[in-house]
C-alpha cells in the first residue's frame, strides 16, 4: 500500500534528521528569522504609500508573510525530490531502495513526504506567529478556500518537484528546473512585491508560473476572506497548472528513469 | 529443465564519459564506446550456489545490475524466477534478495532494527508477520545489538545486517555481489559457513554470487562461470572445470 511506504519513508526520515539534533534545532530555528527581518523592512516603510498592496489590505508583512509561506513551497521544495535522490545516490543507499518490488516512482514522491509535512508544518507557524506576535489580521481568513488553494499548490510543486528528480536522475548535478524556480518564482512570482510593479513583458511571463496564482489566492483567502468562488479565475489557473504538470512529471520521470536505466547511471552519483 | 536464472545472448555497452576536448569537437555524437558485457548466455538451476567468477573490471557487477533491473541490456535478455528483465521488473525484484559488499546500503543514523523495519515496509512484507519475521532475522542472523545505530556496526555485523534485510520477503533466488569484499579474512569465513550452511543446505534456496576469489568460489559455488573482458570464458560445475582452465 502506497500509503505504508510512505508512513515508512516519513518515520525514516524523522528519524534521520532527530538524530543530528543540533542540525534539527539550527534548521527549526532558522525558519523564524526571515520572519523577523522582514517584519522590521515592513515597519520601515509602513508610512510610505503602497498602491499596489492595496487589494491585500495595504499593509507589507501580512504581504510578504503569505510569499515566505509559499516559496517554501514551490522554490526549495520544487528541489526537494532533486535533492532527496542526490542524497541517496551520495550516500550509496539509492540502490537498496531501488532493489525492492517498490515502485520507482512510489520511491521518490515517498523521498520528499516528509519535507512537504514539514513545510506544512512551517506554514503553519508562520501563520501563527505572524497573526500572535506580527500582527497579522487573520480574523477574515476563508479556511475552505485557503485549503483548496493550498492543496492545489501541493500538487504543483509536487509535478515540478518530480521533473526536477527527473534531471537529477539522468545527469546527477545541475538540475534546471529547481535552478530555474527556485530564482526565478522570486523575482516574477509576486513572493516579495507584488507583481503589477513589472514591467508589461515580464508581467505577461508571470502568468505562466503557478506560484503566481497560488499566492494572489492564498493573499485574498487569507487576508480579505474571498471565498472559492471569488477566486474561481486563480483556481481554475492552478486547476490547470495541476491537471498539466502532474501527467507531465510522471512522464518525464519514466522517460528518465529509462534513460538512466539505458545509460547504467540509475545508481552512480 | 527448471532454471532460476536464464541468460540469453545477454550484452551491455556503455557510452564512454568524454573528456571536454572530445565532447567540444563533436558534443552531440558519442562513438566511445565499451562493451562491459558480451553476448553472454548462462543458466543457473534451482536450488543451486552459481559463481560468477572474474577479475575486476571483468563486468560481473554489470551483469548483476542488469538482472536486478537497475540496468537495460543493450541487447540480449534474461529470465529471473521466469520473469524477463525488461518487462517484469517489479516481479524480479519480489523474487530477488541482492547482498552486495558496499558498507554504505544501509542508513547509518537508524539502528539495525530501524532499518529493517523500514525496508521490510518497502519489501511488501505482510505488515502484521514485520514484527515476527524482523526477530526471526534478527536471531538468524546474529545480530546481537539490533538497537544500536548501523554507524556504530563492524563491518561484518553490517553485512549480516545486509544479509537480514535481503531475507526480509523470503525471495526464492539471493544475488550477492562480491558479499565479502570488505570484511577481514576470518569474519569473511564465518559469512561464508552461514551462507553456505544457511542458504545452500538448509533453505534451499537458488543462490547467484560473484568473487574475484577463487577459495570462495570454491568453498560456496556448486557451479560456476569464469568472466573475463565481460565474456564467459568456460562455465560447468567445479568437477567439469578442474583442470581444465586456468584462472588468472
Amino acid at each position: 500500500m502506497f500509503i505504508h511506504k510512505a508512513i515508512a519513508f516519513i518515520k525514516r526520515d524523522f528519524s534521520i534528521q532527530t538524530s543530528y539534533k543540533l542540525a534539527f534545532i539550527l534548521h527549526w530555528l532558522g525558519y523564524f528569522f526571515p520572519l523577523i527581518i522582514f517584519y522590521f523592512i515592513a515597519k520601515l516603510f509602513e508610512k510610505a504609500q503602497a498602491m499596489p498592496l492595496e487589494a491585500y489590505g495595504g499593509r507589507y508583512f501580512p504581504y510578504v508573510l503569505i510569499g515566505i509561506v509559499i516559496v517554501n513551497f514551490f522554490g526549495a521544495r520544487a528541489g526537494i525530490f532533486s535533492s532527496s535522490i542526490r542524497r541517496e545516490q551520495l550516500t550509496g543507499t539509492l540502490e537498496s531502495l531501488l532493489v525492492t518490488p517498490t515502485k520507482i516512482s512510489t520511491t521518490v514522491v515517498s523521498l520528499g513526504f516528509w519535507n512537504i509535512i514539514s513545510s506544512t508544518i512551517v506554514a503553519f507557524i508562520y501563520l501563527v506567529c505572524g497573526w500572535l506576535f506580527f500582527g497579522v489580521d487573520l480574523s477574515n481568513a476563508n479556511i475552505i478556500s485557503s485549503i483548496v488553494v493550498f492543496g492545489l499548490t501541493i500538487i504543483c510543486s509536487v509535478s515540478l518537484g518530480i521533473i526536477s528528480a527527473s534531471f537529477t536522475m539522468v545527469y546527477k548535478m545541475g538540475d534546471p528546473v529547481s535552478y530555474l524556480f527556485g530564482n526565478v518564482m522570486g523575482i516574477l512570482g509576486g513572493v516579495f512585491f507584488p507583481v503589477t510593479m513589472l514591467p508589461k513583458g515580464l508581467r505577461f511571463i508571470s502568468h505562466f508560473l503557478p506560484i503566481t496564482f497560488s499566492l494572489k489566492a492564498l493573499r485574498l483567502s487569507l487576508l480579505k476572506g474571498y471565498s472559492v468562488g471569488q477566486l474561481t479565475t486563480e483556481i481554475i489557473a492552478l486547476l490547470l497548472f495541476s491537471i498539466f504538470l502532474l501527467p507531465l512529471s510522471i512522464l518525464i520521470f519514466k522517460y528518465s528513469v529509462r534513460e538512466a536505466k539505458k545509460s547504467g547511471s540509475l545508481i552512480h552519483y | 529443465m527448471d532454471y532460476a536464472v536464464r541468460i540469453i545472448k545477454l550484452s551491455k555497452e556503455f557510452a564512454r564519459i568524454r573528456d571536454w576536448p572530445s565532447l567540444l569537437s563533436n558534443p552531440f555524437r558519442n562513438n566511445q564506446t565499451l562493451l562491459a558485457v558480451n553476448n553472454i548466455d548462462l543458466e543457473v538451476k534451482r536450488g543451486r550456489a552459481f559463481c560468477i567468477l572474474g577479475p575486476n573490471g571483468a563486468g560481473k557487477t554489470t551483469l548483476i545490475k542488469i538482472l536486478c533491473t537497475l540496468i537495460l541490456p543493450t541487447s540480449g535478455t534474461a529470465f529471473i524466477n521466469g520473469y524477463e528483465i525488461t518487462k517484469d521488473d517489479q516481479k524480479i525484484r519480489a523474487s530477488i534478495g541482492l547482498v552486495t559488499g558496499e558498507e554504505r546500503s544501509l542508513y547509518w543514523r537508524l539502528t539495525g532494527r530501524q532499518n529493517l523495519y523500514f525496508f521490510a515496509t518497502l519489501y511488501n512484507v505482510f505488515r502484521p508477520l514485520v514484527k515476527q519475521r524482523v526477530e526471526e532475522l534478527l536471531q538468524l542472523l546474529s545480530i546481537a545489538e539490533p538497537d544500536k545505530r548501523v554507524g556504530l556496526y563492524s563491518a561484518g555485523m553490517k553485512q549480516r545486517l545486509a544479509i537480514a534485510r535481503s531475507l526480509l520477503h523470503n525471495p526464492p533466488i539471493i544475488i550477492m555481489d562480491e558479499p565479502t569484499k570488505s570484511l577481514d579474512p576470518r569474519v569473511s569465513q564465518e559469512l561464508r559457513i552461514f551462507i553456505r550452511d544457511e542458504f545452500v543446505h538448509k533453505q534451499g534456496k537458488t543462490m547467484l554470487f560473484t568473487t574475484h576469489n577463487l577459495t570462495e568460489a570454491e568453498f560456496l559455488a556448486d557451479d560456476l562461470a569464469i568472466i573475463e573482458q565481460g565474456k564467459i570464458k568456460a562455465q560447468g560445475s567445479w568437477d567439469e572445470l578442474k583442470g581444465n582452465y586456468v584462472y588468472p
